[in-house]
């Protein structure tokens, strides 16, 4: 029932979308579905005894368990954030007439359409239904990226939709497989997550191995794994800055959310010594492409893109490592990596709309005397980009050094590789903040430049968000470790 | 009437007009008649499942011949057709990276591959039984074909029409490999018409005519300095 109050809600806020005026009515009709959202959410964590899964009458199409509960709180609670900053930036966006006034209710529904289908996806029970609302975050996400109309952003609109889709289709290829895999060892075909892991023991490995990697193309793709990658630096560098900060802190979720589940189902039969290596090795050639990619790069945004994919790598040889430990911290990454990026994309959203130099989004930024200009901003870059490389207290630090452990004792080599790739991302993230945030004017000369005031809206989810990584880093509530650890049971890892 | 071999023959007729269908759509570079080779292939497609239906009494595939008949002989080509219209472009020359005679070749290369992996992938039930085993086989390859349209194109339109193609691939797969139930067909479809719905109307942006371009341009403040440099 509870899932006819997401959809619900989600009617009316895009209703009063449609019928209100001006920006800020529009702003707080997401804001306010964003909240409800989050404290719906809240609510199933804490009266709703888990897993539910005979939802709207038994049917088998949806279900709530630990993980998914996990990626919901994780989206809700990012897009509140994003919505608050959208308020401020968005603002901002039609001020400089970047964004027409008859594109914003657009943006608005768009906004919140993608939030309803995101936590559709995460509690869709049947692989199929989970696929099409994976394709409807692209869908609606590339409309989101589109939403500016120049040119360079549908362009990369349309590259999103065509490598995300087209991949999404072999995913599809390897659903059929996998129903005929269950069709032969079960007698009736089935695509549900929960019959897939109660009889997952059973079935013929060779089938699933082709049906993982099939499956595998898909998801990769929409979780900008490397050899599909291609979309995610433009999609993210030329998206506006609220919707970046969605794309990469909720939106690759999605895809590395399937991968996790499949492989959970691939995990207890024989396939899983082929699958393994396979998972190894795309993680580890996503981080050394994203780090090479990094180095040279001059444009924030296109650089925090970068480190979205070495973090996705960096997920993906988590999970190829496969013990309870490492899923563990693997899942406890997904939200480090949410709420450090996002932060990250807040702060370079600011410092976008300070310098200007908007949409060509290839040439480097033009960023001089930041701290004179923007002192928050470029703290929240320099605090979270300390965050992302996996400093401690951070967050990001506990869950990368229990992986980097847990797969020490699994390949020392692996282990060596990796460690060398991300210090070359550390290196040129450093490098470039330190070229970037050093380049002053002498005090004489005259700038040509308007200080952007920034709105507390835009500054109060970055602060939140950087204390919030601080705060968890340093403790982790004990319902949390066990939350988690209930969603490695379910997982039967 | 449900004679097998009758049957058999069609359905190996219709499989070899789905494969030239298919060369058709890799190797044109008109972009009208591309439509319409699509809903001719997307008909095939419609009589193959008829056929499967007459022949097995499934009523799911009877409901997946009418779907497809509907959207994807009907609906989606017209809407595409239509839009092709108000863009005023018929041709699409622009090849990357492949000819036409070389993405062929590929297609055939492919096709071959995908027979000897399939063969040692599917389970016997599939493999046994020649037709479904050709079908299945076909199904792979239009994918894989439909995605060297997808990527070998530059014009939007046609990348739309390669994704379709695609489409029609996993459909045919599916009626072959495994008994689909109705539901997944339906939710591939929704995707489809979504998906076509966005981008055309972001082709419109990108390939419309130059006056409304430079409009664009100008609005964000792209074109005077364009003006500067040049």
């Amino acid at each position: 029932m509870i899932l006819a109050a997401f959809l619900i809600c989600t009617a009316v806020a895009s209703f009063l979308v449609a019928f209100s005026r001006t920006h800020g009515q529009m702003n707080a009709a997401a804001m306010g579905l964003a909240a409800v959202f989050l404290s719906l959410a809240v609510y199933i964590l804490i009266f709703v005894p888990l897993p539910v899964n005979t939802f709207l009458v038994g049917n088998g199409f949806f279900f709530i368990d630990h993980l998914g509960l996990f990626e919901v709180m994780v989206a809700t609670f990012l897009f509140f954030l994003a919505t608050i900053y959208a308020k401020g930036y968005v603002g901002n966006l039609l001020e400089s007439r970047e964004l027409e006034e008859g594109s914003l209710k657009l943006f608005y529904i768009a906004w919140c359409l993608l939030e309803l289908v995101i936590v559709l996806a995460f509690f869709a029970d049947n692989l199929a239904l989970f696929w099409i609302f994976a394709e409807m975050t692209t869908i609606i996400s590339a409309m989101l990226v589109a939403i500016l109309s120049a040119k360079e952003n549908i362009d990369a609109a349309l590259k999103y939709i065509f490598v995300a889709s087209v991949a999404m289709i072999f995913a599809f290829v390897g659903f059929i497989f996998l129903f005929e895999i269950t069709r032969s060892s079960l007698g009736t075909g089935s695509l549900n997550w929960t019959v897939l892991m109660a009889h997952a023991s059973e079935f013929p490995p060779v089938m699933l191995t082709a049906s993982f990697m099939l499956i595998f193309i898909g998801f990769a793709a929409k979780s900008g794994i490397f050899p599909f990658h291609t979309w995610l630096p433009e999609a993210h560098a030329k998206a506006p800055s609220a919707v970046s900060a969605v794309l990469s802190g909720v939106l690759l979720n999605v895809g590395i959310y399937g991968i996790l589940r499949v492989f959970a189902i691939v995990h207890q039969t024989s396939a899983a010594a082929v699958i393994i290596p396979v998972l190894l090795v795309f993680g580890i050639f996503s981080m050394g492409i994203a780090a090479i990619s990094m180095l040279p790069e001059r444009n924030l945004k296109k650089l925090i893109a970068f480190s979205s994919i070495e973090n996705m790598g960096f997920l993906l040889v988590g999970i190829s490592v496969a013990t309870p430990v490492a899923i563990f911290w693997v899942l406890y990454q997904v939200m480090a990596h949410a709420f450090t990026k996002a932060s990250l994309f807040f702060s370079a959203g600011i410092l976008h709309r300070q310098y200007r130099s908007d949409l060509s989004s290839d040439a480097p930024d033009n960023i001089h005397d930041v701290f004179r200009y923007q002192p928050l901003a470029a703290w929240g870059v320099i605090l979270g980009g300390i965050a992302i490389i996996g400093m401690p207290p951070f967050m990001i630090f506990f869950s990368k050094f229990f992986i980097l452990l847990e797969l020490g004792s699994l390949s020392v080599f692996a282990l060596a590789i990796i460690l060398v790739l991300l210090f070359v991302a550390s290196a040129a993230l450093g490098y470039f903040v330190i070229r970037t945030f050093s380049q002053t004017t002498p005090d004489g000369e005259h700038v040509d430049l308007v200080p952007y005031r920034t709105p507390a809206s835009m500054k109060a989810p970055i602060i939140f968000l950087v204390v919030i990584i601080l705060v968890l880093g340093l403790m982790f509530p004990a319902g949390g470790d066990a939350f988690i650890a209930q969603i490695i049971t379910e997982l039967k890892f | 009437m449900t004679d097998a071999a009758f049957f058999d023959g069609i359905v190996k007729v219709l499989f070899v007009c789905v494969i030239v269908t298919s060369a058709y759509i890799i190797t044109t570079k008109n972009l009208i008649s591309l439509v319409r080779v699509y809903s001719l292939q997307s008909l095939v497609l419609f009589a193959i499942a008829l056929a499967l239906w007459w022949y097995t009494n499934e009523p799911v595939l009877l409901a997946i011949a009418i779907l497809t008949l509907v959207f994807k002989v009907l609906l989606i080509p017209y809407f595409i057709a239509s839009i092709q219209e108000r863009i005023r472009i018929k041709r699409d020359i622009d090849f990357h990276f492949l000819s036409p005679t070389s993405s062929l070749l590929i297609s055939l290369g492919l096709m071959i591959a995908i027979y000897i992996t399939l063969s040692r992938i599917l389970p016997g039930s599939v493999y046994n039984d020649t037709l479904f085993f050709f079908g299945a086989v076909i199904g792979i390859s239009l994918v894989l074909m439909g995605m060297m349209v997808t990527f070998s194109r530059k014009r939007a339109i046609t990348k739309v029409l390669g994704y379709l193609s695609m489409e029609n691939g996993v459909l045919l797969f599916g009626i072959f490999a495994t008994e689909l139930p109705f539901i997944i067909e339906f939710l591939i479809v929704i995707d489809l018409v979504i998906l076509i719905l966005l981008t055309t109307i972001l082709t419109v942006g990108i390939d419309s005519t130059l006056e409304e371009y430079h409009n664009r341009l100008h609005r964000f403040y792209l074109w005077e300095e364009m003006e500067e440099s040049s």
